[in-house]
């Protein structure tokens, strides 16, 4: 019998870098080709390749086309996560899925529950011949949300879980640009709502092989960051030594800064001031971090007398955020009152 | 139209009072929950996907999931380490090595199946496999058969360097050509 497999080698590469974790970070990354076949799986492959770039992949593809997985596991637990896949096939149509949102930070797309973003899927391939088979001329477009649980960075969610949205196809090859203008992961207070929305680019399915995941990216949202101040209230006035503050902070935007600031008059939101020493913290956390910080003896940043104002900020690539703030007299001038009498 | 004029600019607006670099930074309150409702209630008006067209049907990542790596490995351990291969990738386990196969050890390091062969190549046999040797179009060759059946170590399938599956050899479909000819009735 002869095999009717693909004689030309159909050259495919994986961008491994988008979505893998790096060594080192306590992850082993596995990539996989899974070859599909006449009534669903057949050879499977875990490709040897370099931490980050592209690679071509030897193992020809036959007429049912081959699925690429990116795993990572848990390098010191048996766990393991599915990252991304993509189906390849002679005539199924190449599709990217790129989120872009105001943070700049590029491994996995992430942006704040009030804040837009803008999702850009390209497709090459698609075909509209009368005689093309029907995988060729389209490709659906699904778009699911996920809210995370209270205080979960979302590892480990069960992504069958999510609420798919909206669903679409696309029939002309090129750029479509979807622009939200908030995330639609719902909560009882949006402010403070946290999880993901997946967008994902499937094939029609055929004789030959189900839909199956040509690529999909998502785009993690985290909460808008609160704080207060505590230790001296609005109005207070200030004769001696300043009390010690406490600035307490609930979901720091990832990597975000934040600091107290002081100036003298009443609060106008946009003024730059002297920052209290022993306030300022950055956070390298690529999730979002709560903390309490108490600091005394802020008051030599104070230069006389009148009315103070006291904020709490974070400065995230949105911009800077006022959390608190308090305004306070300062009236240290010691007044004598008295009287100077003679006798005769 | 004008409700499309009207996402974009409030987009345009949310998107130009982020921070850019060289810019005084954008200040203002954190954003409550009452003013998030307001953007959601004007966003809501708009279907980013409206233009494309209409699609119905069963949800395809639920239906189509890859499966998960753990439960569709092999799992190799010893001396503190595992690693993971694909199911069907081990040829041959001898005897003495079936308490290393699917028996990992909380507290063992994962690594990679090069990271693994490096320190491990004294018990673990690699052996190169054609593309139709794994899809079970053609069987693994006599000559490497008798050396492996002689071998007292583990034998992985490897094809570049990389652990595969080796699926049973299938049995030729013959077409009528290929068919013998029955001898003719006397």
């Amino acid at each position: 019998m002869k095999h009717t497999f693909i004689r030309a080698l159909l050259v495919c590469y994986l961008l491994v870098t988008a979505s893998a974790q790096n060594p080192g970070d306590g992850y082993v990354n596995f990539i996989r080709q899974v070859q599909l076949a006449e009534g669903g799986i057949g050879t499977v492959w875990n490709m040897q390749v370099p931490p980050d770039g592209q690679v071509f992949s030897p193992l020809a593809i036959n007429p049912y086309g081959a699925r690429f997985e990116v795993h990572t596991v848990l390098e010191d637990s048996l766990v393991g996560f599915l990252l991304d896949s993509k189906y390849v096939a002679s005539y199924i149509p190449v599709a990217e899925v790129m989120i872009y949102s105001e943070d700049p930070h590029n491994i996995i797309p992430r942006t704040r529950a009030d804040r837009p973003f803008n999702v850009q899927i390209t497709t090459n391939g698609l075909r509209n011949g009368v005689d093309d088979p029907e995988p060729s001329k389209a490709v659906k477009i699904l778009h699911h949300v996920q809210a995370y649980g209270a205080g979960s960075d979302g590892t480990g969610i069960n992504r069958t879980q999510a609420t798919l949205l909206n669903q679409g196809f696309i029939n002309s090859n090129g750029e479509q640009t979807l622009t939200y203008a908030i995330t639609q992961v719902s909560g009882a207070d949006r402010a403070k709502v946290r999880g993901e929305e997946r967008f994902s680019v499937f094939s029609i399915a055929d004789y030959q092989a189900p839909e199956s995941q040509l690529d999909a990216q998502f785009i993690q949202i985290w909460p808008v960051a609160d704080g207060t101040i505590s230790g001296i209230t609005t109005g207070e006035t200030i004769r001696f030594a300043a009390p010690a503050v406490t600035f307490a902070v609930n979901d720091v935007y990832p990597e975000a800064r934040v600091y107290a600031q002081i100036y003298e008059g009443n609060s106008a939101l946009g003024t730059e001031g002297y920052i209290i020493p022993g306030s300022a913290r950055i956070y390298n956390e690529s999730i979002p971090q709560t903390y309490l910080e108490v600091v005394e003896g802020w008051d030599r940043v104070i230069t006389g007398d009148g009315i103070w104002t006291m904020e709490l900020l974070t400065s995230t690539p949105f911009g800077i955020d006022r959390l608190a703030h308090v305004t306070f007299n300062v009236d240290r001038t010691i007044t004598v009152n008295g009287t100077v009498t003679t006798i005769e | 139209m004008k409700r499309h004029l009207a996402i974009i600019a409030l987009c345009s607006t949310l998107a130009a009072s982020a921070q850019q670099p060289g810019k005084k930074p954008v200040y203002r309150d954190a954003a409550t929950h009452d003013q998030i409702v307001r953007i959601v209630k004007v966003a809501s008006q708009h279907n980013p996907m409206e233009n494309l067209l209409t699609s119905e049907g069963e949800d395809p990542s639920i239906v189509n999931q890859p499966t998960d790596i753990i439960s569709s490995s092999d799992i190799i351990s010893f001396n503190g380490l595992t690693t993971l291969v694909p199911k069907r990738a081990i040829l041959q386990t001898p005897a003495n090595f079936q308490d290393r196969i699917n028996n990992h050890q909380p507290g063992n390091r994962i690594v990679n199946w090069v990271d693994f062969m490096t320190r491990n190549r004294g018990w673990i046999t690699s052996v190169e496999v054609t593309r139709e040797q794994a899809e079970g179009h053609a069987p693994i060759a006599r000559e490497l058969a008798d050396q492996l059946a002689k071998s007292r170590n583990l034998i992985v399938a490897a094809y570049q360097a990389g652990p595969i599956s080796v699926l049973p050899l299938k049995e030729p479909v013959l077409s009528e050509s290929d068919t013998p000819a029955t001898a003719p009735e006397p």
